[in-house]
Order: C-alpha cells, then sequence, then structure tokens
C-alpha cells in the first residue's frame, strides 16, 4: 500500500496529506488564509522547534507578510534593507521592540504563547506583519486557490480541531475553528468562512515614501 | 538662536553624537556626486555674479557637485540623535550641516506622536525625500524647493500627531503638524534680489551666500544691506512658526498643505550682520499621484508675500509651482519637470524693482549600475527675466540650456 501512495506522490497526486480549501462568505477562494490542526496527535513536535524561523524586512515590508511558528519555536529578523528599522509589537502573546540595523542581527526571540503578534515598525509606519504562533505541528497559508495540503501520516487520523484565521478578520485574536473528523490521509475538506472579511487594501508604496 | 550660538550648537553637537556612538547604535549613511557641468555663461551668483545657474563662467566644469554624511544615533527607544553633514564645492569649498535635531519618537499603539528640535527641514517638499533631503527625479530641485533649501530651516521644535493608517485599518495616512522656532528672519531676500532659481544648493547652517552688486543697494536706503544673505540668522528676537497638514490615500496619493509665517519685524536690522529682518508668509502645497508602481505625479506650489524696511520698502508677493512627472523601467528613471515661478513688486521703492519671472523645464534620466553607483544626464532650458537687470545695463532677460553629467556613489 505504501509503495501505491508512494508512487501516486511520485506522479504528482495528492497523498498522504489533508488538503483543505478556505473558501470566504460568497464561496470565493482566499489566499493568504493560516490553517493549523489541534490535538494530541497533531502537537508540535520537538524537531520542528531546531528549525530556524526568520521574519526578514526588504524594501520596507515584511517577508513573508504572515509567518506561522509552533509555540516554543524562536524567531530571527534579519533586516534586508540598508536603512535601519524599529520593530515592535504590543500583542498580548509577545510584547517587544528591536532596532535593526544592516549587518547587525539581534538574538532570536522565542514565542511562548500561542495566539496572534502583530508586528509594525515605528519608522515606517505603513509595514504591517504577523506572527501566529500555535499549538500545532500541523499548519500552513492557503494559496491563491485557497488551497493548502497540511502533510500527514496514517496514525494522525481521528477527530481535531481545525483552524482558520485571516488579517483581515475583524477580531484578529479570535480565529474560526471547526470539529473535523479525519479518516483518510488524502481526504479533501472545504472550509467556508462564518464572517465577512474586512475590505483589502492595497498601499502601494516605494523607496521615496516614509519621509 | 543668534549666529555664535547657533555655530556653537552645530559644531559640538556631531562630536557629542560621535561620543555617544561607543555607547549607543547608530547608522551612517553618505553620498559623493562627480559632476560634469555646462557653465553658465555669467558668474553665478553664489559668487557674486549675475547668473542664474549654480555652476557659472568661474565654476570647475568637473567637480564633486555634492557630498553628504548622514549619521544616526539612537540614544532609547524614542529618542535619536540625527546630522547631515555636507561639501559642496561652490563658491569656495564649503563645509556644514544642513540639519541637526534630536528626534522623539515613543512606540504607540494607535495615534504617533513626534517631535524633532533642532535644526531641520520643514517636511513641505515631496520632491526630495532621498537622503540628506536630496531628490531622487532630477538633480537640480525646483526652483521652489531649491529655494526652501537655500533660505528656509526650522530652528526650534516641531510636534506632529500622526493618524497612521495601518494601525486604524483604515486607507487614509492624517497628521497635523506645528513647529515654533527663530532664526530665520533673512528668508525672501534672494527671491527680492536674485529671484527664483532651480539648482540643487543647499546651504549650511550659519551660511552667508552671495548674489549680484544690484544697483538698489547703492541707495541709501538700503545702506546698511550687505550684499548677501544669511538666511539663518535671527535678526529681531521674535518667534516664526508653522502649522501643517499631510494625509495619504493607500500611499497612492499624498497632500501636503503648509502655512509658514516667520513673523519677521520688517523694521528691525542688526547692523552688525547688515540683515534686515523680512516677514515672510506662505502657503506651500504639494501633491503626489502613483499612477503605477512605475509611474508618479508631483506638483506643488507655493504662493506668499515677503517685506523688509520700517515702512514695508521692500515689499513683494511670490509664486511658484512645478509640475513633475516621473517613470521607472528596468534600472532607469526619467523625470521632467516644467515649472514657472514669479516675483511680484508691490512696494512703492522705485530705485529698488524686484519683479522678477523664472521658467524652466528640466529633463533627467539615470541608471543605477549597482547597489551603490548610479549615473545620469539632465538637461535644464533655464528662462529668467528680472527688472533688477537693467540698472546696470543687462539685459532684462537671459536664457541658459545646461547639460549636466553626474556619477553618483552612495552607501
Amino acid at each position: 500500500m505504501k509503495k501505491v501512495i508512494g508512487l501516486a506522490c511520485f506522479f504528482g497526486f495528492s497523498c498522504q496529506a489533508l488538503e483543505v480549501t478556505v473558501k470566504d462568505t460568497l464561496g470565493q477562494p482566499l489566499a493568504g488564509a493560516a490553517v493549523w490542526l489541534e490535538g494530541g496527535l497533531w502537537s508540535v513536535e520537538p524537531s520542528s522547534l531546531l528549525k530556524k524561523y526568520n521574519m526578514g524586512q526588504k524594501d520596507r515590508n515584511f517577508i513573508p507578510h504572515v509567518l506561522i511558528i509552533p509555540q516554543e519555536a524562536q524567531v530571527e529578523f534579519p533586516n534586508f534593507d540598508s536603512i535601519l528599522h524599529h520593530v515592535y509589537s504590543f500583542s498580548e502573546p509577545k510584547a517587544f521592540e528591536l532596532k535593526l540595523y544592516r549587518d547587525k542581527p539581534q538574538a532570536p526571540i522565542k514565542f511562548t504563547q500561542s495566539g496572534v503578534v502583530e508586528l509594525g515598525c515605528n519608522i515606517h509606519d505603513w509595514m504591517l506583519g504577523y506572527i501566529l504562533v500555535v499549538n500545532s505541528g500541523v499548519y500552513g497559508l492557503t494559496d491563491k486557490q485557497g488551497k493548502i495540503d497540511l502533510p500527514l501520516n496514517p496514525e494522525q487520523l481521528g477527530s481535531v480541531n481545525l483552524h482558520v484565521w485571516h488579517e483581515r478578520f475583524e477580531d484578529l485574536d479570535k480565529p474560526e475553528s471547526q470539529v473535523l473528523t479525519i479518516k483518510d490521509v488524502s481526504q479533501k475538506v472545504q472550509y467556508q468562512l462564518k464572517q465577512p472579511l474586512l475590505e483589502k487594501f492595497d498601499f502601494l508604496t516605494d523607496e521615496t515614501d516614509g519621509y | 538662536m543668534d549666529i555664535k550660538n547657533g555655530k556653537i550648537w552645530a559644531l559640538y553637537l556631531l562630536p557629542w553624537l560621535a561620543y555617544q556612538a561607543s555607547a549607543f547604535e547608530g547608522q551612517l549613511h553618505g553620498t559623493v556626486e562627480i559632476s560634469a557641468h555646462e557653465r553658465g555663461e555669467q558668474t553665478s551668483w553664489t559668487s557674486g555674479g549675475w547668473g542664474m545657474s549654480r555652476f557659472g563662467k568661474h565654476s570647475d566644469g568637473l567637480n564633486v557637485s555634492r557630498a553628504t554624511l548622514e549619521g544616526r544615533l539612537d540614544l532609547s527607544s524614542a529618542w535619536s540623535g540625527h546630522a547631515v553633514a555636507q561639501y559642496v564645492p561652490d563658491p569656495s569649498h564649503k563645509l556644514g550641516f544642513t540639519e541637526a535635531y534630536l528626534s522623539y519618537q515613543p512606540l504607540a499603539k494607535r495615534y504617533q506622536f513626534r517631535s524633532r528640535i533642532g535644526a531641520f527641514y520643514p517636511r513641505m517638499s515631496l520632491e526630495n525625500p532621498a537622503l540628506a533631503w536630496s531628490s531622487p527625479y532630477t538633480y537640480q530641485y525646483s526652483a521652489l524647493n531649491a529655494w526652501i533649501g537655500e533660505e528656509v530651516r526650522t530652528f526650534g521644535a516641531e510636534f506632529e500627531l500622526k493618524r497612521p493608517a495601518r494601525r486604524f485599518r483604515s486607507k487614509y495616512d492624517m497628521s497635523f503638524l506645528g513647529a515654533i522656532y527663530k532664526g530665520n528672519d533673512p528668508a525672501g531676500t534672494l527671491l527680492a534680489w536674485r529671484g527664483f532659481a532651480p539648482h540643487d544648493r543647499q546651504s549650511v547652517i550659519n551660511e552667508r551666500i552671495q548674489f549680484a552688486p544690484l544697483y538698489a543697494l547703492r541707495a541709501p536706503q538700503l545702506a546698511q544691506q550687505g550684499q548677501f544673505v544669511e538666511p539663518f540668522s535671527e535678526v529681531d528676537g521674535r518667534f516664526g512658526y508653522y502649522v501643517g497638514t499631510h494625509v495619504e490615500y493607500l500611499k497612492k496619493h499624498t497632500l501636503r498643505l503648509y502655512w509658514y509665517d516667520n513673523n519677521g519685524d520688517p523694521s528691525v536690522l542688526n547692523q552688525k550682520t547688515r540683515q534686515y529682518a523680512w516677514d515672510t508668509k506662505f502657503w506651500n502645497i504639494a501633491w503626489r499621484s502613483k499612477l503605477s508602481r512605475q509611474t508618479q505625479f508631483i506638483m506643488q506650489a507655493m504662493f506668499g508675500n515677503t517685506a523688509m524696511g520700517e515702512r514695508r520698502g521692500v515689499d513683494n508677493d511670490f509664486n511658484s509651482w512645478f509640475v513633475m512627472f516621473s517613470h521607472t523601467w528596468q534600472r532607469y528613471r526619467i523625470s521632467a519637470r516644467v515649472e514657472h515661478s514669479k516675483v511680484i513688486d508691490k512696494d512703492i521703492w522705485q530705485f529698488d524693482p524686484n519683479a522678477s519671472q523664472t521658467n524652466s523645464v528640466t529633463v533627467n534620466l539615470k541608471k543605477q549600475l549597482s547597489a551603490h553607483w548610479q549615473v545620469g544626464a539632465e538637461w535644464q532650458y533655464l528662462d529668467t527675466q528680472a527688472s533688477f537687470r537693467p540698472p546696470v545695463g543687462r539685459d532684462e532677460n537671459a536664457y541658459e540650456n545646461l547639460w549636466r553629467l553626474t556619477a553618483k556613489y552612495q552607501f
């Protein structure tokens, strides 16, 4: 059986992954939604805490815009711009500030409490980024088609809490949740948001902003 | 702040900041611009001549047109020290500070408060957002901003309250600013006795700028006035102020509106420095629209009045505007600017005509070669009409076609 799955994976079929498609209240696929599974079988693996997580700043933007990390992970904040960034958070799970000069990296920050950490820059006030600290080992962000494949192994079947979060939620501290039963490692799930999203803002910034 | 105090202030701030650098963190950026020019036929006003272009017949054809160092030192989370040092070759290798101030900007969840204390530019221009108040668009600034660069500077404190769009999940950034200052009393002198001129020579703190030997300065009424301006000197002991507002929509459209009044007492003369206080006030409105990631329009207009003398013997209205288009593709940026400026003589002193007009078209093409190097070419057509030239037997009208090639290194 494993060989068959392996072969199917080789040919690009979805396998050993829970495919979640997130749609908004109008039924349109939603990109950039954070999805994670919470429950005993899907908890944080110790090895994932050794991984390096980065929230960089490039061209006066946070990259990535949204970073999902497992609880207890450490995040570095490399500055790829030639100018100073003054990164801060007032969020409940972790309040901090860092003055980040190019080529002068600061010590990584450990996020011990789950929740949403909203990042800003005190010098470039349009810069906005999010770190989602999740109590989960299975998570990801949806693509343009609103899809995310959450890799699973055959032992991870059962009843689980599926959480969905998006930056255009009215209350950023309240992800949506649903109890889900995973019966199959290649199961496909559709999730429709319960709340309408706030309007999407496309800020147009360049190197001449900030003066 | 008088000249002496201002000099002491500027001289001590940077070494102090440098000393503190061992204990605090900071950053240093700088530029060097090497330029080849087509020189004007006349001697430039910076050398006391009648030329309206920055580099006249006595300038070098190849020079370091400007070099700058901009330092920032972080003293605490909210406090930082800033200084901009500048070298220009004209008229005779001038080194000094264009800005030196402390900034207070505490972290804020919602409304942002910011204050600057020291010597700095009011942020009226949307043309000068680059390092050391330079322009990323053209080498030579519009006449309007060139005048701000040579005669307008805040020596005092500015306070700003901002409602940043992102923190309020809004499309609009809004901010209100106000400042009180001293030491900007002679601002307006160059408008009366040289007129508007597009160029890129910024004045440093405590600088003395020459202009041409006008016929009017021979008159007894103006016998006390030097053939120069010290634009940042204090003459009447009074505070000036400005208020302004910035509004931005999704960072695509930007509006800046300012009212500036140096509150000068035109009857006061400093006999030692031979400078009058000028009563100078103006509106400044700047607008920028980004049509796309590549293309933008910038417009700016200024209108106001400046006067000196006990009975406002020199009394001039002035206005200036420009429209600029800029487009980037790959590593290139092309910018084109059209501008018109006018000084209207309102007083009854017939011996001192001040009316002038300046029209100019500037086209610039730049290429970014690497992270540090950029090269570019600029052409400027400059057409001026000045009523103070005929009394000394010169043509009222003057035309110049100016080319400049510049290689710029930035770190």
